[in-house]
């Protein structure tokens, strides 16, 4: 487990340096299971930062997000450095942004924390309930205890953590600068049988089941708004010239919506979950991101977000590589 | 100027003669057109690349003032540039010209003739979707380096080098090995005229040795090649021979005495007759300067020659020898560039059935040539099991060739034919015949291929010379018993015959195959192989010696196997090409070109990953005060493929005159409207 206190002693030592403009980690919420995301500018504010499975959300998706605002005539750009707190999945954004040039690795200090594990919100409110009060929680071994505004809940592991802490592959993260507590062992593997049960359905169903989804999309963007991987300074769904998707929220154009979205990500998506968690209508999104991670992985034998000095997969190109779907 | 104005579109309906009107209702089509928007005039003819059709064209743009331009007929691959010009000769721009393809993506491929019809209408109809959309385009000119860059000295590099010098261009010739010369140099006689190959080349290579206008450059390689028709930078490695080059005369006393002396086998020899470690690869070689071997010598493998120290340096008069040279990087500017890597020959490795590794009386064709050649180990008998002192051995009496031996053979990848094997088999069949009189010879072939000239008259005389060709294609060749006769499996194929063939010398006929290392070459000028490997030119009639990057061209056996003939004709073909651009001094570039939108790029780069040319970059880009980086094309080197575009997430590259918002409303029409 993370020592909160030395967690919080090396957030101030990082927001004192010179070259840091501003760190962002978790601070507890006042909506329940999930923590907030916090962007501090002072050392002073750093004792109200904490890391426990509530501190789901992937904070390397604010790196590439941040304004660039327009510099005064005469005046110096800020190039001072972001410092960042990643778990192990989130590591994997910083590794594909990288690999993608969002921004250099002298642009960032990442603040890197082994992690067992964070709560999925939807099967916590299943169990206990729906909260708006103060929630914390712990991992001890296999077991996580939720403590809603002191009353203390024990579970079982597998019944309350996101479905991508179950299949972890990379609990540690994969780039840091500091690392906040000690290495923990993974515990967990990745197996895609999700993909095989979507696999084992039918077109029609599929088609059928993709209808229903997509029909309840409201076209909030909330997914890509939160995807550490989309940061293009205008996105093509949103472009009007020429419009490759228009507004309207009718089943044609969410389908079309959300096929663009996943396509994007092929070899770029990382597995956050980010997009299917804060989805208002909870779309089950990953499954198209799952079943083109393990194309992806199957076809190019290549995994996104593992290796800094890596080509991205879009743009790297082998003779061997399968033409099978060129008919 | 007329181009600013409304659209005012022409559409020109070729008949083809009959090729698209035996298919298409072409009236129909011109009466279609003429009622779609912004169109003003709508015309047949039969032949609209014809003279008067092109006219016709000219004459409408003056009088109607039309300033868009559809010509619908075949590829544009085939007339683009032809109507372009013609566009350009009536004074508006030529990239005011689209084409519709009726003819290769239509009539060629539908038999229904209503059908066929309605599709030739949708596809004008989606070209004046996309003319209304069109963008004048300027055409731009760079200079041209008069220098030509040539890697290869074989005889494709050989010969393309001497045109070039002799027209007074700079020639900057690139030879991995020590000598010029490659492949043929390696050659006895030369088919159907059973010239001596040595004596036809080495006044050539002398030449290029010679020449005021020809830097050569032997035992050297090209290590980066950047920059775009007209302007390409080299650098390029020379190798250390540890032999001052200037100061060496070849006198040869070195290599008698190397501690290694007729130790290593030789390259030159095909590795049957031996050399030192510091050696020259054959007698004739050009330049004839020594070169120690890096990998053998003893003094620079161990530090270490014998206990006086390395007699080679005791050996030479004018102290040439200079352990401590190193590579030396000489970097170069030239406008143009051919490439002449040349082939290896098929591995028999990969053919284990027919025995080569095993046994020393199993050689390939190329080991043949080296054995009866007058400068090869023998001295040109074709004596075999010689010991290591060159004693003893045996005259074959029966000897047997093999056609096809890695070539027209899908089971070790290779369908395609090597069209120089069954003459030089059929010449080394005549050659050991000359030598061995009494010699049982024959041949076993899958067909003959004697398609040159001269060639079908040679090989008549061969068989005439008590030469027995059988057809079969062996299946097993295998040594029976203690001494040196061979079993050759085979099936004559014309009596449905199995035979047991004996034989005392078996002769592999192997084909030639792309140089193992052509992924290195690929790789730096980005070039593109056909299926069988070679270098794929840019077209397969019409441009055979260019390559899709402008300024490069292909000369020899790295496109393809080719005779000397042959390969000589395209080493001319390809200093013409390479000659035009230098002559003239200048070069268009493409027009077409891709164009960044730096407000929406994101500097990810995979554009400049996926580019084949390499003509993107990522470039440092002000926005707002905030230093960002965003791609930025080359224009000389852009070829306009649009691969870019395809890789780009956010649309922020496009290629001129394919932009997403041009060829999105040419989709619409051809699409099921809602």
């Amino acid at each position: 487990m993370v020592d909160e206190k030395k967690l919080q002693d090396k957030a101030k030592e990082t927001l004192i340096r010179d070259d840091v403009r501003r760190l962002i980690g978790w601070k507890r919420s006042t909506y329940g299971y999930e923590a907030a995301p916090a962007v501090l500018t002072d050392a002073s504010q750093a004792d109200q930062l904490i890391f426990d499975p509530t501190c789901v959300q992937n904070l390397a998706s604010f790196i590439s997000l941040e304004e660039k605002k327009p510099v005064a005539r005469g005046a110096e750009p800020d190039t001072r450095k972001i410092a960042v707190m990643v778990k192990g999945c989130d590591s994997r954004a910083i590794v594909q942004q990288l690999v993608e040039k969002a921004y250099s690795r002298d642009d960032v200090v990442v603040l890197g924390i082994p992690c067992m594990g964070v709560i999925d919100r939807r099967k916590a409110e299943k169990l206990f309930g729906e909260t708006a009060g103060q929630v914390s929680a712990k991992v001890d071994k296999e077991k996580v205890a939720v403590d809603i505004e002191g009353d203390v809940k024990t579970v079982d592991r597998k019944d309350i953590l996101m479905d991508k802490c179950l299949r972890c592959r990379y609990p540690n993260p994969l780039v840091s600068d500091f690392l906040l507590g000690e290495e923990v062992e993974k515990w967990a593997d990745d197996d895609f049988a999700d993909v095989d049960d979507f696999e084992k359905m039918s077109p029609e169903e599929k088609w059928k089941h993709w209808d229903e989804q997509f029909s309840k999309c409201i076209r909030c963007y909330s997914c890509k708004s939160v995807c550490p991987m989309c940061y293009c300074v205008e996105c093509v769904v949103t472009q009007l010239k020429p419009q490759w998707t228009r507004r309207s929220t009718d089943i044609s154009e969410n389908t079309a919506y959300h096929i663009q979205r996943a396509w994007h990500l092929a070899g770029r998506c990382i597995e956050c979950m980010e997009c299917q968690r804060v989805c208002p209508v909870d779309i089950p999104i990953m499954t198209l991101n799952r079943k083109m991670t393990r194309d992806v992985k199957e076809m190019f034998d290549y995994e996104p977000g593992v290796d800094p000095e890596g080509e991205p997969m879009l743009a790297s190109y082998n003779p061997q590589d399968p033409e099978d779907y060129i008919m | 100027m007329a181009e600013n104005y409304r659209p005012k579109i022409g559409v020109y309906v070729c008949h083809c003669g009959i090729n698209i009107g035996s298919v298409v209702d072409v009236p129909a089509v011109v009466e279609y057109a003429s009622k779609l928007p912004g169109v003003a005039v709508s015309r047949e003819y039969t032949y609209m690349c014809s003279d008067p059709g092109q006219n016709l064209i000219k004459e409408d743009i003056e009088k109607e003032e039309l300033n868009r331009v559809i010509v619908a007929s075949c590829s544009p691959r085939m007339h683009e540039p032809t109507f372009r010009k013609t566009l350009k000769e009536a004074g508006i721009n030529p990239y005011f010209l689209e084409m519709a393809n009726i003819r290769e993506q239509c009539s060629w491929v539908h038999e229904d003739r209503d059908e066929a019809t309605e599709k030739a209408k949708k596809l004008i109809e989606a070209s004046v979707a996309k003319a209304l959309l069109l963008e004048a385009l300027e055409e731009k000119e760079v200079d041209v380096i008069p220098s030509c860059l040539i890697i290869g000295a074989g005889i494709a590099g050989i010969q393309a080098a001497l045109d070039i010098a002799e027209a007074g261009f700079k020639v900057y010739l690139v030879e991995k090995t020590p000598s010029v010369g490659g492949h043929m140099a390696q050659l006895d006689k030369t088919f159907p005229t059973l010239d001596c190959s040595a004596c036809i080349l080495t006044p050539k290579m002398v030449d290029v040795a010679n020449h005021p206008n020809i830097e050569l450059m032997t035992y050297s390689q090209l290590e980066e090649i950047s920059g775009y028709v007209g302007n390409f930078k080299a650098k390029i490695r020379k190798k250390a021979r540890y032999v001052n080059f200037d100061t060496c005369t070849g006198c040869g006393v070195c290599a008698e005495n190397c501690r290694l002396a007729g130790r290593i086998p030789s390259e030159f020899d095909e590795f049957i007759g031996m050399r030192g470690a510091i050696y020259l690869p054959f007698p004739q070689a050009v330049p004839a300067k020594y070169t120690i071997d890096p990998q053998r010598c003893l003094q620079l493998t161990k530090g270490k020659c014998g206990k006086e120290g390395p007699a080679c340096v005791e050996a030479c008069g004018p102290g040439c020898i200079d352990f401590e040279q190193e590579d030396e990087i000489v970097e170069i500017e030239c406008g143009t560039v051919i490439v002449a890597t040349g082939y290896d020959v098929f591995d028999c490795r990969r053919k284990p059935e027919y025995g080569w590794e095993e046994n020393a009386n199993v050689m390939t064709g190329l080991e043949f040539e080296r054995l009866v050649s007058a400068s090869g180990p023998t001295g040109g008998k074709p004596i075999l099991g010689r010991d290591k002192k060159g004693e003893g051995g045996y005259e074959p009496k029966k000897v047997a060739f093999i056609h096809c031996v890695g070539s027209r053979d899908k089971s070790v990848g290779n369908e395609y034919c090597s069209r120089v094997c069954c003459m030089y088999l059929a010449k080394q069949a005549h050659l050991i015949r000359d030598k061995l009189p009494e010699a049982e010879i024959t041949v076993f072939y899958m067909d003959v291929r004697a398609f040159g000239k001269g060639f079908e008259e040679f090989y008549d005389r061969v068989r005439r010379e008590g030469i027995r060709y059988v057809r079969g294609n062996p299946s097993e060749i295998y040594r029976k018993g203690d001494d040196h006769t061979m079993v050759i499996k085979v099936e004559d194929t014309l009596t449905g015959t199995p035979l047991e063939y004996e034989a005392d010398l078996v002769v592999l006929g192997v084909g030639l195959e792309p140089r193992s290392d052509i992924r290195e070459i690929i790789d730096l000028f980005k070039l593109s192989q056909s299926t069988d490997g070679f270098f794929l030119e840019a077209h397969p009639k019409l441009r055979p010696v260019d390559t899709a990057s402008d300024g490069v061209f292909l000369a020899g056996c790295c496109q393809g196997p080719k005779d000397i003939p042959d390969t000589v004709a395209q080493a001319k073909g390809a200093a013409s090409s390479a000659l035009i651009l230098m002559a003239y001094g200048k070069v268009k570039v493409e027009a077409q070109v891709s164009v960044v939108n730096p407000d929406e790029c994101r500097g990810c780069g995979f554009c400049v990953e996926v580019c084949p040319f390499g003509a993107i970059e990522l470039v440092d880009e002000n926005r707002m005060g905030n230093i960002v980086k965003v791609a930025l094309v080359n224009e000389a080197l852009c070829k306009g493929c649009g691969s870019c575009a395809a890789a780009c997430l956010s649309g922020a590259i496009q290629p001129r005159s394919f932009k997403d918002e041009q060829i999105l409303p040419q989709i619409a029409v051809l699409g099921v409207k809602p």
